[in-house]
């Protein structure tokens, strides 16, 4: 047996790539002919039973042949018309010489770029890019048209607050880095892109700021980002799983958001963000526990709003971990802890429970975590309705049923109010699936074994990294600088030097000795 | 890598093949809340414990049914015969059906008889098993221990809550089995307890209504009984333990008809031993402050002469309360307030010569009290009540 199990362990043999890139990528290496037709027929046969690739031929001022090759909802009809065939349609004695001056300088076309390759051409119509080939000549020219229908920028869903903006990304490249540009003015913040996915060919892009992000971090994603060899990416999740550092974590090393504040945010750290076309949901990499802990929110408010919350957010994700395991340790193996007047109320109520402590526990939960699953695929209507119902209805039924004990319920439902306390969705669900373990670890072990629990994760979480920075910065390697934002949140007048481990490049972020005081008024005073 | 592997295996499994033998679910246990032990004949005792019942206090969580009232009956007595406590707790265990825990017992109380005798052998048995709780009180009671337990009083839960919070309020004296432990095996091996008795119940009410009440304190030598105080000596004996907390104190002052009653606010007591000319003696320094609560006579206690007058009655009252206790505690020549120790680790040589006959020396030893009393508020109203301007007494 442990021949077999030693069978399991040893290196998987590198396993050949069995993509096929042949047929997808349509000979690559191709370049445009010289010959008009042959091009044509080319991108005709490229383009077989793709019913919506518009092939327009026209005569180029009544003489040349050419041919206008676009995907009609993903250029700009309109612009076409009037900037493109408008003024190449025209009938006209003088043919502009030479041809391809006048189509790459004299057309009032955003952008155009000689394309020689017929994967090029390809690639440009797929992205709404209209391709212009004409005769005598063996270059095309994509032109920069391209549009398509977009969602209109709303708040995002899933991150909203009281205080911010309200404003999320959207599914389009172009409008988030715009939305990022926005935020963040100047030419350092530097945006690369790259194309990935066979089939996809999705654009993501890589956002930082040049001079505080670290170069090596950023090597390491363009690396990393690269040797994703995958038939498609539909969303970031996608990416973040290619790319992360520890897959088998129930704790993410890469944060995704929906909002351009928090993306800012991160840039001003020296962190950096990967856009994905398709997804308003964007990658921050790198993080560390307490990105996934602190909310935008806690920095819209005064600094001691925003510290109260923020311990009430920490106490609270210590409840939605450990506050079920707790109270089954301590009712099965510790009762002498308990003070008496409590363990008779409890004691009292579980007389008429016919299941242990941990059974009831477990199926307790379980019911919870299906109830919640559930109400996220509800329709508007019937959500609300249903939750009321499954809450206390079920709660108060069971428990007047004799099926499972007050004291339960009111342990279940804290624990599942203190899980949403998480800002982060992510961060949410590590501790709801960790709280199963730490269940059966009370059950069987008492505090012992919530102790155990309670180890074995703080030593997972100190030898995860993420993209080489420690995952409980500053509290694990130990930085008393940051610790400020960490155990509270300083006011912004404190907040000079920047998160060491990423920001090392330009350590201060604002002048010192800068809080408000009518002392540092007028010079007059 | 592999044997790492294996390894981290068997280190995972072997945990969860202990198959939580300690696992006690609630429903399983006999919370036993208060214990008394007595003599029986034939060097027997007898051990009675109150277990709670905890159906009786659900609310809304059973099916209804029988719901009783806050008076109903919450606990039930069950008793044995035995050679000692584990003889008669293995006994006592078959007459229940559920586990006998006695985590929470805060509350034991020896029979007077077995007190007589001598605890030594059953308080083993309380310091030694793990769980019994150090912090739990011991009462002696007058007479047989055993119907304390069996009242229901109608304020709180179980009749030993009632004992607790008595105990609590500091009228009697406060003792822990940890306490009790140490005064034992101390130098002075010497101990006071609290003595318990039922105030029989008023009319209208079952025998059973009838609540334990706190009447004194017993002195043990050695861990025999030898005697006991009555309340007020207990009262005096608490100033000298610094546990005075909250009771009154009622005195005349001279040359006024009527009384004064004074609440303590405070008190600051400090013994100092001394051994002054070979001659062993015991100075008390006592600072306390109190406020007036009733006041019968005429006296204007603003009028500093009368408030001399009425502190310097306060002071006389509290010096005789405390020779009185200490006194008694001299006749029985029990050492119960720990003096021994002070000496000690004041004049550890001297103390080393005398060791073996401490408890002579201590039957001779002078107490001089100094008090400063001082009468610091009186309440809402300064002159006395209901008297006109003419008849207060303002010189």
């Amino acid at each position: 047996m442990i021949r077999n199990m030693g069978k399991l362990l040893r290196k998987k043999k590198e396993k050949k790539s069995l993509m096929q890139n042949d047929y997808l990528d349509s000979k690559p290496s191709d370049s445009l002919d010289v010959n008009f037709n042959q091009n044509v027929e080319t991108l005709r046969s490229v383009y077989d039973n793709c019913s919506d690739v518009m092939f327009r031929s026209f005569l180029l001022f009544g003489k040349t042949r050419a041919m206008l090759i676009y995907i009609a909802g993903l250029s700009d009809i309109e612009a076409i018309e009037q900037y493109v065939l408008s003024p190449l349609m025209q009938e006209s004695s003088k043919e502009p010489q030479p041809l391809h001056e006048f189509i790459e300088h004299k057309m009032p076309v955003p952008k155009v770029v000689k394309v020689n390759m017929v994967a090029d051409c390809i690639e440009s119509i797929s992205s709404g890019n209209p391709i212009l080939l004409y005769e005598g000549e063996s270059d095309g020219f994509s032109l920069g048209l391209s549009k398509w229908e977009k969602r209109a920028i709303e708040e995002p869903v899933a991150e909203g607050g009281v205080r911010g903006s309200r404003e999320g990304f959207i599914e389009s490249l172009e409008v988030n880095t715009s939305q990022l540009r926005r935020i963040i003015k100047s030419p350092a913040l530097k945006i690369q892109s790259m194309k990935i996915g066979t089939l996809t060919r999705t654009n993501v892009s890589i956002a930082y700021i040049d001079g505080l992000a670290d170069k090596t971090l950023i090597e390491e994603i363009k690396t990393r980002l690269e040797r994703i060899e995958i038939d498609g990416i539909l969303e970031s999740e996608y990416i973040e799983e290619m790319i992360e550092d520890n897959p088998f974590s129930p704790f993410p090393q890469i944060m995704s958001t929906e909002r351009p504040d928090v993306a800012c945010a991160s840039l001003l750290e020296g962190r950096a963000v990967i856009l994905v076309e398709g997804t308003p949901f964007t990658l921050i990499a790198p993080i560390s526990f307490f990105s996934l802990i602190q909310s935008q929110e806690d920095y819209a408010q005064r600094f001691m709003a925003g510290t109260f919350i923020r311990w009430l957010r920490y106490f609270f994700m210590g409840l939605s971990l450990l506050l079920p395991s707790l109270y089954v340790a301590i009712l099965t193996f510790h009762q002498e802890a308990v003070p008496t007047a409590l363990l008779l109320s409890v004691a009292a109520s579980r007389e008429s429970v016919p299941f242990p402590a941990i059974v009831e526990a477990l199926a307790m939960e379980i019911t919870f975590e299906a109830l919640r699953e559930a109400g996220v695929r509800l329709p508007k209507q019937v959500g609300s309705a249903v939750s009321i119902v499954g809450a206390l209805v079920i709660g108060q039924a069971s428990v007047q049923a004799g099926l499972v004990s007050a004291p339960m319920v009111i342990v279940v439902a804290i624990t599942g109010i203190a899980s949403f306390m998480m800002p982060r969705y992510i961060a949410g669900i590590a501790f709801r699936m960790l709280r199963f373990p730490m269940m059966l670890l009370a059950g069987t072990l008492g505090l012992l074994g919530i102790m155990m629990g309670i180890i074995a994760i703080v030593i997972h979480l100190c030898s995860l990294r993420s993209f080489g920075v420690p995952y409980l910065a500053p509290l694990a390697p130990l930085k008393g600088k940051e610790l400020k934002d960490v155990l509270w949140r300083a006011p912004w007048w404190r907040m000079d030097s920047r998160p060491r481990l990423t920001g090392e490049s330009n350590a201060y972020r604002q002048a010192p000795e800068q809080s408000p005081n009518p002392k540092r008024g007028s010079e007059e005073e | 890598m592999k044997s790492v592997l294996l390894l981290l295996v068997i280190c995972g499994t072997t945990p969860f093949l202990s198959g939580c033998w300690d696992r006690i679910e609630i429903t399983d246990l006999a919370i036993v809340t208060a214990a008394a032990i007595d003599k029986k004949d034939n060097d027997q005792i007898e051990l009675s414990v109150q277990v709670f019942i905890p159906s009786s206090i659900t609310s809304g969580g059973g099916q209804g049914g029988s719901s009783q009232g806050g008076s109903g009956v919450t606990t039930m007595v069950r008793n044995e015969k035995g050679a000692n406590i584990s003889d008669a707790l293995s006994k006592l265990q078959s007459k229940l059906p559920r586990k006998i825990f006695w985590g929470h017992c805060k509350v034991f109380v020896f029979g007077e008889k077995l007190a007589k005798k001598g605890i030594q052998e059953q308080l083993d048995f309380l310091l030694r098993h793990p769980q019994p709780r150090e912090k739990a009180n011991m009462y002696v009671s007058k007479g047989d221990a055993k119907p304390i337990l069996e009242s229901l009083p109608p304020l709180e839960n179980y009749s030993g809550e009632v004992l607790r919070e008595l105990s609590d309020l500091h009228i009697g004296m406060l003792v822990t089995m940890q306490d009790l432990d140490e005064m034992l095996t101390g130098r002075p091996q010497a101990a006071a307890i609290p003595i318990v008795k039922i105030l029989p119940p008023a009319k209208g009410q079952t025998k059973l209504q009838g609540i334990p009440y706190i009447v004194g304190t017993a002195v043990f030598k050695k861990d025999k009984m030898t005697g006991t105080m009555t309340e007020k000596e207990t009262r005096g004996l608490l100033w000298l333990r610094d546990e005075v907390e909250s009771y009154t104190v009622t005195f005349q002052p001279k040359g006024a008809k009527g009384n004064i009653s004074l609440s303590p606010v405070s008190a600051k007591v400090k013994i100092i031993p001394q051994i002054i000319n070979e001659k062993w003696k015991l100075l008390v320094k006592i600072n306390t402050d109190g406020a007036v609560i009733q006041n019968g006579t005429n006296l204007n206690l603003s009028n500093p002469k009368s408030l001399k007058a009425a502190e310097r009655a306060y002071q006389k009252d509290i010096e005789k309360r405390i020779e009185m206790a200490f006194l008694h505690t001299q006749d029985k020549k029990a050492d119960i307030l720990g003096l021994g120790k002070d000496f000690y680790r004041k004049y550890p040589k001297q103390f080393n010569k005398v060791d073996n006959h401490w408890d002579e020396i201590f039957a001779e030893m002078e107490v001089e009290v100094d008090v400063a009393a001082h009468i610091r508020r009186q309440g809402y109203i300064n002159k006395p009540a209901a008297l006109s301007e003419k008849e207060v007494k303002d010189k």
